[in-house]
């Protein structure tokens, strides 16, 4: 009895069910945790900022389309914009250390700053392990957290995929528009875009 | 950063002297920077006529390493674009792009070339040309990359004479011409979403190619996650392969352009057509807005005290269900023969609650952490499988078998259980809860789906709280019955009349094979269910042979094999008819008369044209959706109501997996089946109860709520 008792056991666990693991969030998923040490040294997490939208912005300094964004003042003014509004900023960076982009965390700290921009805090996602669960691929890649903690915007930040500062003018800001939108109780409309940029370093 | 426009008008002007009025002078056909010399290039080999065609080229020469993008450029990167400014009577087409390679940067992948490529641009002459050479200038920007990426960007300008053949790079214009992938004339390509994946079926490619493996690229961005894995496979003249889906998706195309480099050098395109519809937001996101799933859930989410209170309360009721009856009343009256013992009876029945809540938090676990991985699938999902199905059916049988006394397996029952206290009472009590949450399993879907799947929605804790609740409940009578001995002697004594109470017990199990072998017939159709019957048949032939064999010696070994080999054979033989399939005989069964079948695309084409749509999202397996059918929304006052207000009513069968149900079922903030919901117009949809009465549908769709 015991034996068939144990086989019964054995079937009834193999029934249910054979998971496929995918690495990355989807929209309209819950966006991963995380615990990631910021430029100052200070452990942040997602669910601290529960209950307010939250903003992901992936970058590298080095980067020629973050340049292009940051020195069009298009990222301080999407960003200014959102945090006016009450959401969160995280300033993302998932390069690693070994790369020769990689900026340390006073380094990347003081490029933002000379820039204008003003996170609610940078990320110093060393490892990539942040990156991974967002399926982060390009900086800048864009990510945009209902106060749920819905994912509810993942792509690029406008609809002109160049480097060409001039082509900011007169391009779609899909961050911006995601923000108004879920603000404003309605479903995103462009809820998915491909982001483009420079590979991120992992 | 480097300037490459810069530094070729310095070129160009050190060469034409025109140093001093730098915004007059020609460009060349040459921009040289640090990574890349890029050259415009071209090949009249018949001069430029009105009705030729001749071609151009951007020649781009990588320094090693580093690379530029083809038309789809993975997960980085930009392709190379080209600005043609010609004169009248002359048209460039696009870019003729060669196959390109894959470029894997750390975890992610990009598609394009490194080394030498020329990207071919076809120039159509329509009316003659004047002068004695036709003037093309080219504005092109590339992007260049190693690991760290460089935009570029050149000017180019060339003069083709009209009068003579150019033909200084024929080589290279061939070359690149046979490059690019060739268009397989007659072949049929089909693509399907499934499992969060492209299928996609091609026929008709080259014999030279059968059986050999593939570099697959796909012309749209967005659509794939590139750096997965590909599965091919050749089923005779038929390539077949699956592609994950990109996570974050961000194209919706009908047709999907693929281009196959195989393993001889040959690089092929077939365009995949949709057969399927995509699941998810982008599918309904332009016309009529879908609900946010917070604003949805909220609508219909029980609290989390009323959840845990009714999850145990359906633990309790579980008990009652034929799948779970016999296995518990006999082990109940089992204990009751032991009264005496009031350490063993408790250490038992705490061994047995474990066993149940702890199945229940593995399947629950096991569910949460398939779902956070991104698989569409809601509570229920146990029986989506025809291979849960079938090997339920197979255990139930057996237990049916057991209970009528074909076969003993020892003393699972009162006959043996004696023999077994002595071994170990706390494993088999465990493992004997183990096997109540299993016989369990088929039962909660069916009754408790929707109220299950609601919780499935929360956060991880309270989800998992939920289900432990629903495993208590399921332990609570034998709990119970041990921990007060005085409830045992309300329970009829002991005696010969549980032989017989044992034999009718195994009525009911065989009356859930039969639910069984019927909701395997939705999902793979009726010869899938004749097989599992003639497979039912022989396990049980198999299960009495086992204990009509010799007590001892080689007849034995032998009688043990051919069982072994029949059952085996029988369940081999059966396998390929249970692939899971044939969606029309389960539409047919469960879609007709005033019923449509659902689509995401039908509900938003509906809505748009301002028509009321009712969809019913059901399943075979759930009883309460079954029920639901038969009584409400059978009802000749709901008809008439749905009639009155000219109400489309649509359903939905998530008998078998399916994805796009699932995704759709997730946006309405549930994940389990019945679910009834009501659109209006463009006004939010409404959701209405698990079991909704007649009044309540008839207030619903009459309702005018703009």
């Amino acid at each position: 009895m015991k034996r068939s008792t144990t086989l019964f056991a054995v079937a009834a666990a193999s029934l249910l069910g054979a998971a496929l693991v995918h690495a990355s969030v989807s929209v309209g998923k819950p966006a991963p945790e995380f615990k990631v040490k910021d430029t100052s040294g200070k452990e942040q997490t997602l669910s601290a900022y529960k209950g307010k939208f939250v903003v992901l912005e992936w970058t590298n300094p080095g980067c020629p389309f973050v340049q292009k964004h940051y020195e069009t003042s298009n990222m301080q003014a999407t960003q200014k914009a959102a945090e006016d509004k009450g959401a969160v900023w995280l300033t993302v960076s998932s390069s690693a250390p070994d790369q020769g982009d990689y900026r340390k965390p006073s380094e990347l700290a003081e490029w933002l700053k000379q820039k204008g921009a003003s996170p609610t805090a940078t990320l110093m996602d060393d490892d990539g392990k942040l990156g991974h669960a967002y399926g982060a691929r390009t900086t800048p890649h864009m990510y945009v957290i209902d106060p749920n903690g819905t994912l509810v915007y993942a792509g690029a930040i406008d609809s002109k995929a160049t480097a060409r500062k001039e082509d900011v003018k007169g391009a779609t800001n899909y961050v911006k528009a995601a923000l108004d939108e879920a603000m404003a109780g309605k479903p995103v409309t462009k809820a998915t875009s491909e982001p483009y940029g420079c590979s991120i370093k992992y | 950063m480097y300037r490459p426009r810069a530094l070729s008008q310095l070129i160009c002007l050190a060469l034409l002297g025109l140093i001093g009025q730098p915004h007059d002078v020609a460009a060349g056909n040459v921009v040289q920077t640090e990574q890349v010399r890029a050259e415009l290039v071209a090949h009249a080999p018949e001069g430029v006529a009105p009705g030729r065609t001749l071609w151009l080229g951007l020649r781009l020469e990588h320094i090693p390493h580093w690379h530029t993008y083809w038309k789809n450029a993975g997960d980085s990167g930009l392709p190379t674009t080209m600005n043609w400014t010609l004169p009248a009577g002359a048209v460039a087409g696009d870019i003729d792009w060669p196959a390109p390679r894959k470029l894997p940067i750390g975890p992610l992948l990009n598609f394009g070339y490194e080394g030498v490529v020329l990207l071919p641009v076809p120039l159509t002459i329509s009316s003659r040309i004047d002068g004695a050479a036709l003037h093309v200038k080219l504005d092109a920007d590339w992007l260049v990359c190693k690991i760290e990426c460089i935009p570029q960007s050149g000017t180019f300008e060339l003069g083709i004479p009209v009068d003579q053949p150019t033909v200084a790079h024929a080589i290279q214009f061939a070359q690149a011409l046979a490059a690019r992938p060739e268009d397989v004339r007659g072949a049929e390509s089909t693509a399907r979403v499934a499992d969060d994946a492209l299928h996609f079926e091609v026929r008709g490619l080259p014999a030279a190619v059968r059986g050999t493996q593939a570099e697959v690229f796909p012309e749209i961005s967005g659509v794939v996650d590139n750096p997965a894995p590909v599965r091919q496979q050749w089923d005779g003249e038929t390539w077949t392969a699956s592609w994950p889906l990109s996570a974050q998706r961000s194209a919706s195309p009908d047709a999907l352009p693929l281009v196959l480099r195989f393993d001889d050098g040959r690089n092929l395109r077939v365009v995949a057509k949709l057969g399927s519809s995509w699941p998810g937001a982008e599918a309904a996101g332009t016309a009529t807005a879908p609900p946010s799933p917070g604003d949805a859930a909220a609508l219909s989410q029980p609290g989390f005290l009323t959840a845990l209170l009714f999850a145990l309360l359906g633990g309790v009721i579980l008990n009652l269900m034929p799948c779970v009856f016999p296995v518990l009343s006999l082990k109940i009256l089992a204990v009751t023969q032991h009264a005496g013992d009031a350490r063993q009876r408790w250490t038992g029945a705490l061994a047995y609650t474990a066993g149940v809540v702890l199945s229940f938090l593995a399947l629950a676990g096991l569910l949460i952490a398939a779902r956070a991985g991104g698989e569409q699938l809601g509570w229920g999902f146990q029986l989506q499988a025809p291979g849960t199905v079938v090997a339920l059916a197979a255990l139930f049988t057996l237990i049916g078998l057991n209970l009528a006394g074909v076969f003993e397996f020892g003393s699972m029952l009162p006959s043996g259980i004696a023999s077994l206290r002595a071994r170990d009472p706390t494993l088999d009590s465990f493992l004997t809860g183990v096997l109540a949450a299993a016989v369990a399993s088929p039962c909660t879907a069916p009754f408790m789906g929707a109220a299950l799947g609601a919780a499935l929605t929360w956060p991880t804790a309270q989800s998992l709280t939920v289900f432990a609740a629903l495993g208590l409940g399921v332990a609570a009578p034998y709990l119970l019955v041990c921990a007060v001995p005085a409830l045992g002697r309300w329970l009829p004594r002991p005696g010969a009349w549980m032989q017989t109470f044992r034999v009718a017990l195994a009525f009911p199990m065989f009356a859930t094979v039969i639910w069984l072998a019927w909701v395997l017939g939705h999902q793979v159709g009726v010869d899938g269910a004749a097989a599992l019957l003639m497979a039912l048949l022989v396990l049980a032939l198999a299960a009495w042979w086992w204990t009509q064999r010799p007590a001892e010696g080689a007849k034995r070994h032998l009688s043990t094999g051919v069982i072994l080999l029949l059952v085996a054979g029988t369940f081999l033989w059966a396998k390929p008819l249970w692939q899971p399939g044939a969606p029309d005989t389960r539409v047919g069964a469960h879609v007709g008369g005033l019923w449509q079948p659902w689509s995401p695309q039908r509900v938003t084409e509906l809505r748009a044209a301002g028509q009321k749509v009712f969809v019913d999202f059901t399943a075979a397996w759930c009883v309460t959706c079954q029920y639901n059918k038969r009584t409400t929304l059978a009802n000749d006052r709901v008809l008439a109501a749905f009639e009155a207000n000219k109400v489309a009513l649509l359903r939905a069968d998530w008998t078998s997996r399916d994805a796009i149900i699932a995704a759709e079922l997730a946006r309405l903030g549930r994940s389990g089946v019945p679910v009834y919901v009501f659109y209006d117009g463009a006004n939010a949809p409404r959701l209405l109860s698990e079991l909704p009465s007649v009044e309540e549908v008839r207030a619903a769709v009459s309702s005018n709520r703009n």
